[in-house]
C-alpha cells in the first residue's frame, strides 16, 4: 500500500485550485470573468447540481451524478477537494495547529449521529414542504458562499483600492478602484455567524461541521458505506502506533479496534502518508465482501438508500407539479409592492424554491442592483437576490446572474431573451413629477429608459413630460433609480411582477436625413 | 517610534506638496482661459471619417500643440454614458477619441487620462464603447468617474441655481481639457452637446434635474470653460435620445465641429442636427451668462469639406 501515499498531495494540490478557483469568482465583483470559469467550480457542488438539473439539463448541470459516482468509488473526495467550505475548514484546521498554545493530540471520537441524521431528515423534509430554508442554511457551498461575498468580499475590495491608490500615485491607472456599496447588516451578520461557527468547530474537532451538521457530508457519509474503494487497516501488519488516529481530522480511526468509520472518513489521506507499516490505505470492498462485512442492520441501511435516491429525484418531481399564479398589479401603489426578482428567476416562487442564497449572483452583479432580501420575499427568502432600484438598475445589455446562477433560480438567459423579459412594469405618478410640480424640464427617467418604454412628451410651456408604454416595459429600474424625486418615493417606479412576462419588442423607424453640400451655418 | 514618526512626517510632507503643487496648476488654468492665438474661432468639417475629419480640423487649428505644451497633462472628457456600441452613437466615436489622445501624445503630453461619469454601469460602457480600447492603443489612461471621493467641492461664481456642486479632480489638476461630445437628441435637454456633456464631470447630476435642468446646464458652463471642444457628428442619433432603442434612431452625418467656444459650438452643432437653437433653452442661458456667442456671423469659422 504504500504506493498511495500520492494521494495526500494530489488531495491538496486539487483542493488549493478549487479553494483559490472559488476565491476568484466571488472576487470578480465587476464581471470581468467569463461565466464558464465560474460554472466548472460550481458544477462540482453537490446540491446546487441537483437543484439545476432540472432546471437546465446538460452536462454542467450533472454534477452530482459525477459526485455521487466517485463517492461509491472511492468514498467522500468530494469533502476534501471540490467543497470550499470543506477545505476551508482544512485550511483553518492547518492554522489552528500553527498556534503557540498546546494542543491535544486526535483521538477517535463516536459519531454524533443522532445529531447528523437528524439535520439530514430536516434537510430533506425542508425540500419537501418548507421551501429550501433549511438547506440555504445547512449546504456546505451555500454557506461559503455567504463567508465569501460577505466577509471575504469587502475586505477584498478594500485591497484592490489600495493598490490602486498606489498605483495612481505612480500615474498608473491600470487597477480600477472599486465602490464599496451599502453596508447590508444581515447578509454580513449571517457571514459572521456562519464563520465563527465553522472556527468553533474547528476548535473542537476538525471536521465537526461536515460529520455532523452538512447534510451533503451525511449523504457522501452513507454512499460511502457501500463504496467500491475504502480505507481500510490491515489487521496483520498494524502495529497499532497509533499514529494514523493522530493525524485523521475526521477523528474517525479507531485504532484499538483496528476500525475505520467510513461514514466519516473525508478522504484525506493524511492516514496512508503517517503510516510506516503501509498498514492503512484504500483497499477494495466489493470483492471479498464477505470479509469485510460486519453486522450491519441492511435493512435500515437500504432504507437509508432509497431515501437518497428520493431525495435525488424529488426536485425533479418539485418540477413537474407545476406552479402558475397569475401576478397582475397595474393599479397597486408603491407602498404595498414586494421584491424585483432577478432576469431568468422565472417568478418568486421558482427563485424561492431553487436559490440556495450562496450570494454569488449578487457578487458578480456589475451594477450592483442585485442584493440580498431581508423580509422582502418572506421569512423563508431571506438573503435572496432582489432588485434594489435605490442602489442601482438593472444592466440592460447583461445576463451576468443568470449565467453564474450554479442553482437553476436565475435561468441563463440569451441577451435578446433579457431584452424582452418583463420583471415588473414601470408605473408613473404624474402628481410626483418635476416638470409637474416644478414646471422645468428634466426627463431623468426616459434618458435611462433602454426601450423607450418611457418617452417624453410636450407639456405646458415649451417643456416635455414623460409618457409610459408598459408593454415594452422591462422592468429594469432605470427610471426609477435616474427620478430625481425621492419624497415620499419616484415619481417613476417599477412594480414587480410575481411571475415574469413576456415583453413586446420596441420597434422604432429608421430616421432619415437629407444630406447638404453646403454647411447649414 | 522614530521610524514611526518619520514615515508620518514624510507622509504629511508629501501631501502637503501634493496640495500646493495640484493647486498651483488649478491657479494657471483658470488664469489661461481660451488661448486667443488660434487662427480661427471654429472649424467645421464634413464628409470625411472620423479620423481623417479630427486631422484636418486640429490642423487648420495650428496642431495639437497650441492646446498641448509637452509635459502638461491632458484629460479629455468624451461621452461614454451608456452600455452601447459605436453603431448606435450614444457614445462618443472611439475612433475620434483614440485620434485625439494621439495627437495629444504626439504633441508631447506628459499623461492623457479620459474619464465620464458614466449611466449605466462604468466597465461596461468603457469597454462596449470601444473608446477603453482606442484609448489604451493611443497610448492613454482611462479612470473611473465612479468614485465619490474622486470629487472635489468647488464653488460656481457666476451660477444663478447651481452655486456649488463637486467636480471630478481630474478637472482641476489636469493643464488641458478637451471636451468630446456626441452629438445627439435628449429627451430631457432638447440636445446634448459641449454643454451638457459637462454633466459627466459633476458628482450631483440629481441636482440639476430637480433644479430646472437647463438653467444648471448653463451655470455649470460658467465654471470652466474647456480648452477645446470636438464635436462628434460622424453618426448622429436623431430621436430617442440620449440612449437611443436601435440603429434606427442614428444617421450618418459625417460632421466634426471644434471650437473652445462652448456656445457657438452648441449653436452650429443645433444646426447641423436641423433644429431651432432657441429650442435648446440651455443655450441661450449660456449667452447670457457670457460663456460665448450664438451669433455665428461674427465668429471667423474655417468650413472644411472632404
Amino acid at each position: 500500500m504504500n504506493r498511495q501515499t500520492f494521494l495526500r498531495p494530489v488531495r491538496i494540490i486539487v483542493s488549493i485550485f478549487f479553494l483559490v478557483g472559488f476565491i476568484l469568482i466571488f472576487s470578480d465583483v465587476k464581471a470581468k470573468l467569463p461565466s464558464g470559469i465560474s460554472l466548472f467550480f460550481t458544477s462540482f457542488q453537490f446540491l446546487p447540481s441537483i437543484l439545476k438539473f432540472p432546471n437546465v439539463p446538460g452536462i454542467i448541470s450533472s454534477g452530482f451524478i459525477f459526485i455521487i459516482v466517485l463517492s461509491l468509488f472511492s468514498g467522500r473526495i468530494y469533502c476534501s477537494t471540490f467543497c470550499p467550505l470543506g477545505v476551508l475548514i482544512d485550511a483553518l484546521g492547518f492554522l489552528k495547529r500553527k498556534l503557540p498554545v498546546k494542543q491535544k493530540r486526535r483521538k477517535y471520537k463516536k459519531p454524533l449521529n443522532i445529531i447528523r441524521y437528524s439535520i439530514l431528515a430536516l434537510a430533506i423534509f425542508s425540500l419537501f414542504f418548507t421551501g429550501i430554508l433549511a438547506i440555504n442554511l445547512l449546504d456546505p457551498y451555500a454557506n461559503f458562499g455567504r463567508i465569501a461575498s460577505n466577509l471575504y468580499q469587502p475586505v477584498f475590495i478594500v485591497m484592490n483600492n489600495l493598490l490602486s491608490k498606489l498605483f495612481v500615485s505612480m500615474n498608473i491607472y491600470s487597477i480600477q478602484p472599486l465602490v464599496f456599496n451599502v453596508f447590508q447588516a444581515l447578509p454580513f451578520y449571517a457571514g459572521l455567524t456562519v464563520f465563527l461557527g465553522i472556527i468553533v468547530m474547528v476548535f473542537f474537532r476538525d471536521r465537526l461541521y461536515c460529520n455532523t451538521i452538512c447534510p451533503v457530508g451525511a449523504i457522501l457519509g452513507l454512499l460511502s458505506k457501500i463504496s467500491f474503494l475504502k480505507i481500510k487497516i490491515n489487521n496483520s501488519s498494524c502495529t497499532q502506533c497509533g499514529k494514523c488516529q493522530i493525524a485523521c481530522k475526521a477523528n474517525c480511526i479507531n485504532i484499538k479496534e483496528l476500525k475505520v468509520d467510513t461514514s466519516r472518513c473525508v478522504s484525506c489521506f493524511n492516514c496512508i502518508s503517517v503510516c510506516e507499516e503501509s498498514s492503512i490505505g484504500y483497499k477494495n470492498t466489493w470483492i471479498r465482501k464477505s470479509e469485510i462485512q460486519e453486522k450491519t442492520d441492511t435493512a435500515k441501511r437500504n432504507l437509508i438508500k432509497a431515501g437518497l435516491l428520493f431525495l435525488g429525484i424529488n426536485p425533479l418531481l418539485a418540477k413537474a407539479e407545476g406552479e402558475d399564479k397569475e401576478g397582475g398589479h397595474g393599479t397597486k401603489r408603491f407602498s404595498t409592492r414586494g421584491p424585483i426578482s432577478p432576469p431568468g428567476s422565472v417568478s418568486i416562487d421558482h427563485l424561492k424554491k431553487n436559490c440556495i442564497g450562496c450570494g454569488l449572483c449578487i457578487s458578480v452583479c456589475p451594477s450592483d442592483v442585485l442584493q440580498p432580501a431581508f423580509l422582502e420575499y418572506g421569512f423563508t427568502g431571506m438573503m435572496l437576490p432582489r432588485l434594489d432600484n435605490k442602489i442601482g438598475f438593472c444592466n440592460f445589455e447583461c445576463t451576468k446572474c443568470g449565467e453564474v446562477c450554479p442553482t437553476g433560480a436565475i435561468l441563463p438567459l440569451t441577451i435578446p431573451e433579457k431584452k424582452l423579459t418583463q420583471m415588473g412594469i414601470v408605473q408613473f405618478r404624474q402628481g410626483l413629477c418635476i416638470v409637474e410640480s416644478e414646471g422645468t424640464a428634466c426627463g431623468s427617467c426616459s434618458e435611462h429608459c433602454p426601450t423607450q418604454a418611457v418617452y417624453m412628451v410636450p407639456y405646458r410651456d415649451d417643456l416635455t413630460i414623460p409618457e409610459v408604454d408598459p408593454d415594452i416595459c422591462v422592468g429594469c429600474g432605470a427610471c426609477e433609480h435616474a427620478c430625481p424625486v425621492i419624497d415620499p418615493h419616484a415619481a417613476i417606479y417599477v412594480f414587480p411582477h410575481e411571475v415574469h412576462q413576456a415583453a413586446k419588442e420596441p420597434v422604432s423607424e429608421k430616421v432619415e436625413v437629407e444630406s447638404t453640400e453646403e454647411f447649414p451655418f | 517610534m522614530k521610524r514611526r514618526d518619520f514615515i508620518r512626517r514624510s507622509v504629511t510632507a508629501s501631501v502637503a506638496t501634493g496640495t500646493l503643487f495640484s493647486m498651483g496648476k488649478w491657479n494657471t488654468l483658470l488664469a489661461s482661459g481660451i488661448s486667443s492665438e488660434l487662427p480661427f474661432d471654429m472649424v467645421a468639417v464634413k464628409n470625411g471619417n472620423p479620423i481623417e475629419m479630427f486631422d484636418m480640423g486640429i490642423a487648420a487649428l495650428g496642431g495639437m500643440k497650441n492646446f498641448v505644451k509637452p509635459g502638461q497633462s491632458v484629460v479629455v472628457k468624451p461621452n461614454i454614458g451608456w452600455d452601447s456600441p459605436p453603431e448606435r452613437a450614444a457614445n462618443t466615436n472611439p475612433e475620434l477619441v483614440g485620434q485625439i489622445v494621439k495627437h495629444c501624445i504626439a504633441a508631447g503630453a506628459k499623461k492623457v487620462t479620459v474619464f465620464d461619469r458614466t449611466c449605466d454601469e462604468w466597465t461596461r460602457c468603457y469597454k462596449n464603447s470601444g473608446i477603453e480600447q482606442a484609448v489604451k492603443d493611443n497610448g492613454g489612461q482611462m479612470v473611473t468617474g465612479a468614485i465619490e471621493a474622486d470629487y472635489m467641492p468647488v464653488k460656481i461664481s457666476k451660477g444663478v441655481t447651481l452655486k456649488e456642486t463637486k467636480v471630478h479632480k481630474l478637472i482641476l489638476e489636469s493643464d488641458v481639457f478637451i471636451n468630446v461630445p456626441v452629438l445627439k437628441n435628449h429627451g430631457g435637454a432638447q440636445m446634448s452637446i459641449t454643454m451638457k456633456n459637462l454633466m459627466g464631470i459633476v458628482w450631483d447630476r440629481r441636482f440639476y434635474h430637480k433644479n430646472d435642468l437647463h438653467q444648471c446646464i448653463a451655470d455649470f458652463a460658467t465654471f470652466r470653460n474647456p480648452d477645446l471642444n470636438v464635436v462628434d457628428g460622424y453618426r448622429v442619433m436623431k430621436q430617442n435620445g440620449p440612449r437611443g432603442v436601435s440603429v434606427n434612431d442614428v444617421a450618418l452625418m459625417k460632421y466634426l465641429i471644434l471650437s473652445a467656444d462652448m456656445v457657438a459650438a452648441d449653436t452650429a452643432a443645433t444646426k447641423v442636427f436641423g433644429i431651432e437653437t432657441a429650442m435648446v433653452k440651455h443655450i441661450g442661458i449660456a449667452e447670457g451668462l457670457g460663456v460665448g456667442t450664438t451669433n455665428l456671423e461674427s465668429l471667423n469659422i474655417k468650413r472644411i469639406s472632404i
